[in-house]
């Protein structure tokens, strides 16, 4: 035990993450400001200003990608970098410049993909906007990411794999695999192509991906970090081992087979639409399998959560991690999803995910390995907190007013009168949203400002820092 | 919950340590999570046995066969009417969604198409009807032109609810707008008069309504409106009131649909407003025809609904 965080960043590369780290803050930010001005659009439609490039079409995938690959993205590389150095005494496999590479490549892909949403070059893909040259640079920085983090695994001096690992290396095998398929297509000039898939099959292959990057990219990955920080924080062993393996394998077998639920209704073969709906209701278990062991590591250490902002952050996580992956099975049976598809109810799942699970673990996470990069204590622990009543409030409001005007939309649209005629029409409906919206963007505001107190909070944290300086190597003791 | 315990009555952890603190204990699954997981399974199999679930060479398992089945009735290409019953599928269930739909609606079209207009818009209880179809097919296919309430846009699209029609407000002529659409046109005349004549023509025109305006110029454009050389009374007629059976614009009221004369507080930008008309003419007045998109019965019906009940036409 006799280590401090400088022997750390002497035997692991510490520079790679401190950089993906800030920049994962940098994103959250960036993205999150974009969510909230194109939530404020869909309330007041002036916001627009009539400016093509600011417009919700363009915005939202530029919203998207900043906080799915942009923060998502850089707080599992900078995570995963951490756990898997820590976790197999070892430096990162392919030396300080295959790493620095993955660091400046992802940014690359990120701006690019934004500047290509803005200016409106578009695969038409949701969540895989970026055209091809784009993709095959993700597919790039991908491989090497997969062997730096595979063959750190293996020079490991741990007899064992740690379970954080397991999951990040599915995530990093899925994903490879997903972006690979998905992205099939033949290109015409440098900013257009065309896919190799048509019609029905093009969709299925849209929310295999799509469904899968949720499956792996979003929830896999993330459970990697939580199997990490939990138990640390804790100071508690998580609850049970056979748990995690069983749960591990039965969600990467599970999880593949569940994307056509976002069809659901459209024009696809009947039997597509049963299998999904029915793999989705056998993956509840599995996906709260992870909420268990990490709930249940906190047992007989429940004070912390009083004491203990950091552990708030991820212990909220993994309730809405709960919350999320219950509702989702919910909503992907028949007859729920024929009253919430194409709903703001499907955007209020994806927020109580998106928000309450990955970005509440991540924030966990990120404050408490930012002192230990930086070798320092935190600025002020009280703005933790105040960070973590911001976002919870900012949450809440964003799932209820989806909630209400979701299902409010879906009971709308299916509503007629005794003559056998449409109750409403769907303008009616868009009339009926507004509150609802401006409601959202409000509570999106409240995620936004609990943001940007992290920012100053952990800028604070780390200017504090005078051992280590940003981008230089490790200093001596 | 049951707990591995050591001798001493402690949880034992796997004997795995990581990063100096990380274990894990050897607790088994919690029963009620693996209970409701073969649950969850269970709920599954049964699923399947209502739904089409898996496919088999060139077809796919239906369920036990009576168990979720949809019985409709389907119009074959020759016009009878089957009754059919399938296991679950989307297709039959939407047929038989707009089956039992189009039933309720059937006897009120029906009366619809067969009585005249006015015997339509005189029938309380058929009004009932058309109002709630007619909000419904006037909200999805006229309002994103004609607005919420028919009232339409300046510099966009017609109003439905006041007493002017450009192209007539007559059942007959509001039903064969809607059927075959209109197309509204004004040749470009920058081309064919200078400058100033069109400065005279814009201040006639303004003058027909009693708009701010300069009468000398006015008095000028008068001349080339009757005249043969811009000849303008051609389409607008010679008091300036437009035709209906072309749909050319009543110049003398106070009614404006291209340009906003109304908003323009000078005499300066009125003039300037009507000149950029003129001298560019209009080739925007387009209105689909609905002929290839509604039921005749809709149209029908959509008629008295603007008609009547938007408040038009008389």
């Amino acid at each position: 035990m006799a280590t401090s965080s400088i022997a750390f960043s002497e035997q692991y590369n510490y520079d790679v993450i401190r950089k993906f780290t800030i920049m994962a803050m940098v994103w959250a930010a960036v993205g999150m400001l974009v969510g909230v001005y194109i939530a404020s659009e869909l309330a007041f439609p002036i916001l627009n200003f009539d400016i093509p490039y600011i417009t919700f079409g363009r915005l939202r995938p530029v919203h998207t990608g900043a906080v799915i690959f942009g923060f998502g993205g850089s707080a599992l590389f900078a995570t995963s970098y951490y756990i898997v150095q820590r976790t197999c005494q070892a430096r990162l496999f392919g030396g300080v410049k295959a790493a620095n590479f993955t660091f400046w490549g992802w940014q690359s892909i990120i701006v690019l993909a934004a500047l290509g949403d803005v200016l409106g070059y578009s695969q038409g893909w949701e969540y895989a906007e970026m055209e091809w040259p784009i993709d095959l640079l993700i597919a790039v920085v991908w491989v090497v990411y997969g062997v730096i983090f595979i063959g750190t695994i293996m020079k490991r001096k741990e007899p064992h794999i740690y379970v954080a690992n397991w999951f990040y290396m599915a995530f990093i095998l899925a994903t490879a695999l997903l972006h690979i398929f998905h992205n099939l297509v033949i290109p015409v000039s440098l900013t257009k192509s065309y896919p190799l898939f048509a019609g029905v099959q093009d969709a299925m292959m849209q929310w295999w991906y799509g469904h899968n990057a949720v499956g792996f990219f979003l929830t896999a990955a993330f459970l990697g970090m939580m199997y990490y920080f939990v138990p640390k924080q804790a100071g508690r062993p998580v609850y049970s081992y056979r748990l995690s393996v069983v749960h591990f394998w039965a969600i990467s077998f599970l999880y593949m087979w569940a994307g056509t639920h976002h069809l659901h209704w459209t024009a696809i073969p009947d039997w597509t639409s049963t299998l999904a709906a029915t793999f989705s209701i056998m993956l509840l278990l599995p996906s709260w399998g992870g909420m268990i062991n990490g709930i249940m590591t906190l047992s007989g250490a429940w004070d912390k959560l009083r004491t203990d902002p950091i552990m708030r952050f991820l212990i909220v996580a993994l309730s809405f991690y709960g919350m999320s992956t219950f509702e989702g099975p919910m909503m992907s049976l028949k007859d729920v999803n024929a009253l919430s598809h194409y709903t703001d109810w499907t955007v209020g799942h994806v927020h109580s995910g998106a928000l309450g699970w990955v970005a509440m673990i991540s924030f966990g996470s990120l404050y408490h390995m930012i002192p230990r990069l930086w070798n320092t204590t935190v600025y002020n622990e009280k703005l933790i907190n105040v960070h973590f009543w911001l976002a919870t409030i900012g949450i809440l409001l964003y799932i209820v007013s989806m909630w209400i005007s979701g299902i409010m939309q879906g009971l709308m649209w299916r509503a007629f009168d005794d003559f056998g005629n449409l109750q409403y029409s769907f303008a009616e409906s868009v009339a009926a949203m507004h509150p609802y919206y401006a409601m959202r963007a409000l509570g999106g505001a409240f995620f936004l400002t609990g943001m940007l107190v992290m920012c100053y909070n952990m800028t604070k944290t780390i200017r504090k820092s005078t051992a280590v300086a940003i981008g230089s190597a490790a200093v001596p003791a | 919950m049951s707990q591995d315990k050591d001798k001493t009555g402690a949880v034992t952890t796997t004997g795995h340590r990581w990063d100096d603190t990380l274990e894990e204990f050897s607790n088994p699954l919690p029963r009620w999570w693996v209970w409701t997981f073969y649950l969850s399974a269970i709920f599954t199999v049964v699923y399947w046995l209502f739904y089409p679930a898996w496919p088999v060479g060139n077809t796919y398992t239906i369920g036990i066969p009576g168990w979720n089945s949809i019985n409709y009735t389907a119009t074959q290409p020759d016009g009878k009417e089957v009754q059919k019953s399938t296991h679950w599928n989307m297709r039959a269930l939407l047929a038989k969604d707009m089956n039992d739909l189009h039933a309720k609606q059937k006897q009120y079209f029906d009366k619809v198409a067969a009585l005249p207009y006015e015997k339509v818009a005189q029938d309380a209880e058929l009004m009932q009807f058309v109002n709630s179809a007619g909000k419904t097919l006037f909200s999805d296919n006229c309002k994103p032109c004609h607005q919420a309430g028919g009232q339409g846009k300046i510099t966009f699209a017609p109003n439905l609810i006041d007493d002017s029609w450009m192209y007539g407000g007559s059942y007959e002529k509001i039903h064969q707008t809607l059927t075959g659409g209109r197309r509204g046109f004004m040749p470009a005349f920058k081309e064919v008069l200078s400058d100033a004549q069109i400065t005279q023509l814009a201040n006639y025109v303004l003058s027909l309504s009693g708009d701010l305006h300069d009468a000398k110029a006015a008095k000028a454009g008068d001349a080339l409106f009757h005249g043969e050389t811009a000849a303008c009374y051609f389409c607008h007629g010679a008091d300036g009131k437009g035709k209906v059976e072309m749909g050319s614009a009543n110049l003398a009221d106070k009614i404006w649909l291209w340009v906003n004369i109304p908003e323009d507080k000078t005499v300066e930008s009125k003039v300037a407003d009507v000149k950029n008309v003129i001298n560019a003419g209009l080739n925007r007045g387009v209105m689909p025809n609905w002929d290839t998109r509604l039921k005749p019965e809709q149209i029908k019906l959509l008629t008295v609904y603007v008609h009547d009940s938007l408040g038009g036409g008389k």
